[in-house]
């Protein structure tokens, strides 16, 4: 059980309900139901292809669920009638590539939604910003480089101070660390793990079994577009109700060294 | 005695203004049509594709000599009923054209910038207007200036042309001047070296705008 656990209430934050996706011929999502609680961090693992970069996209709607159900603090972001720009302020996303604006400092890339979208005053967000970043380490010599100019794992940092500025309900992080050096690796989880261990709600597709281990409540293992399995992390990874959980968790710990 | 060429030189230059004027309005009023119509390529619907496609085909496919008669003589006058002098006929077309040609370069220019960042900005919470104007136009904005400078090259020489609509700019004067001169090589040599030095110092003060806004690392991809 991740040592987050007891900053976790049992308030449901966001509630998923029969998610089916499908792209063509393929059937993506097959009917994906799960809940996460204020303070938990849940972590999505699963083989490539399973399906779970298109669930995280299908919580804020950056891609449309063809059936089922997505419910933010109890509103329902699937309701048409609802307004998604809106609910998007309250959902942090954390890309694999990070996609910080190329055009804007590490500084404005944190403040551009504090002004643009919350349509909070110049200096009230710059504070908010600089608060963000310190709380993922950007220290101030930082502050005004281009996203060229920073390391991978100062990118994603930045990137995580963007989405955490804006006081999300929930962080959704899609394979954070993938696309980083291995070296790089372990400051980004380090902040991660600290934003978890301070309550902030997260839903982590990561294959980090370590951070895993340490910090998730539960683990989602995702398989042929659905939730094949979940429970507590060291029960879903060393002992798993199913063979190709039990597969996967085993060729995914040779493949980064599992703790 | 016939007056010599070269007496008329202050004469020629001040065609200047009149070339700078067609270039400058061509240019702008190509930037005003060229942005918007990219992004109705880009980011609008079908119909309104089709439509932006048949005007860039039209105005990329056509002679600018055609167009320039076209409408000189037959769009404004006949098909709209206005009578407009050769100099802002000639604006308008060259405006046109440059739209034509500068949407295509802001068109490449919006694809080249990745769709993460529309992924990113979207995320957090911004519309989809808010996202192109925000995080998509400026940085497609920077890495157009090459391309746009290469219009103003293309559109200081294309200006010439307007001299068939007897606008009094460089091309029109200098050959006044070779008529009653009776002299061609001085005066032609002399405007095309006015149109080189033209073309140079232009593309050097865009290239001092490309620095002054330069970002490190914005490159659009494949461009
Ligand atoms: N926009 C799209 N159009 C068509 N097919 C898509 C699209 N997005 C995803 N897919 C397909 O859906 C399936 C699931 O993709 P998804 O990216 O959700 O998997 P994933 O679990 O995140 O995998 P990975 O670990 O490789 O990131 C894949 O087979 C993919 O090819
Ligand atoms: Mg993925």
């Amino acid at each position: 059980m991740g040592r987050g656990s007891e900053m976790v209430g049992d308030e449901i934050v966001l509630r998923v309900e029969n998610i089916h996706k499908r792209y063509k011929d393929q059937e993506v999502l097959k009917g994906v139901t799960f809940e996460v609680r204020r303070g938990e961090t849940k972590v999505i693992a699963g083989p490539s292809g399973a399906g779970k970069s298109t669930l995280l996209r299908c919580i804020n709607l950056l891609t449309k669920p063809d059936k089922g159900r997505v419910w933010l603090e109890g509103v329902e972001l699937t309701d048409p009638e609802t307004n998604i720009n809106k609910m998007r302020q309250k959902i942090g996303f954390v890309f694999q590539e990070f996609n910080l604006f190329h055009h804007l400092t590490a500084l404005e890339n944190v403040m551009i939604g504090l002004t643009k979208v919350k349509k909070l005053p110049k200096d009230v967000a710059r504070k908010k910003a600089e608060e963000a970043l310190l709380t993922v380490h950007i220290t101030e010599d930082l502050w005004h480089k281009y996203p060229a100019q920073l390391s991978g794992g100062q990118k994603q940092r930045v990137a995580i101070a963007r989405a955490l500025a804006m006081d999300p309900v929930i962080i959704l992080y899609d394979e954070p660390t993938s696309a980083l050096d291995p070296q790089l690796v372990g400051e980004v989880l380090r902040v991660m793990e600290e934003l978890a261990r301070k309550g902030v709600t997260g839903l982590v597709v990561t294959h980090e079994i370590g951070f895993a281990l340490e910090v998730a409540d539960e683990i989602l293992f995702m398989y042929g577009g659905r939730i094949l399995e979940r429970g507590p992390p060291r029960e879903v990874v060393f002992s798993p109700k199913h063979e190709v959980t039990r597969k996967f968790f085993e060729n995914i710990t040779k493949l980064y060294g599992g703790k | 005695m016939d007056p010599v060429w070269w007496e008329y030189i202050p004469y020629i230059l001040q065609g200047a203004i009149w070339t700078f004027t067609l270039v400058g309005g061509g240019l702008a009023l190509g930037f005003a049509i060229g942005v918007p119509v990219a992004m109705g390529q880009k980011y609008g619907p079908t119909w309104l594709k089709a439509v932006l496609d048949a005007y860039v085909w039209f105005f990329r496919g056509t002679p600018l000599v055609v167009l320039l008669f076209l409408f000189y003589w037959g769009v404004f006058p006949v098909l709209l009923g206005i009578k407009l002098d050769a100099l802002t006929t000639s604006i308008i077309v060259l405006g046109l054209r440059s739209g034509a040609y500068q949407s295509q370069i802001f068109r490449g220019a919006l694809n080249s910038v990745d769709e993460g960042q529309m992924l990113a900005a979207r995320a957090l919470g911004m519309t989809k207007w808010q996202a192109i104007t925000n995080i998509i136009l400026p940085q497609a904005l920077r890495i157009a200036i090459p391309g746009w400078t290469n219009e103003y090259a293309i559109i200081l020489k294309d200006s010439a042309i307007c001299f068939t609509l007897g606008v009094i700019e460089i091309l029109t004067r200098t050959r006044y001047v070779v008529i009653s001169t009776g002299e061609a090589l001085g005066p032609f040599l002399f405007a095309g070296i006015l149109y080189i030095i033209f073309t140079y110092g232009g593309t050097k003060v865009f290239n001092i705008i490309y620095e002054k806004y330069h970002i490190p690392g914005l490159v659009g991809k494949g461009v």
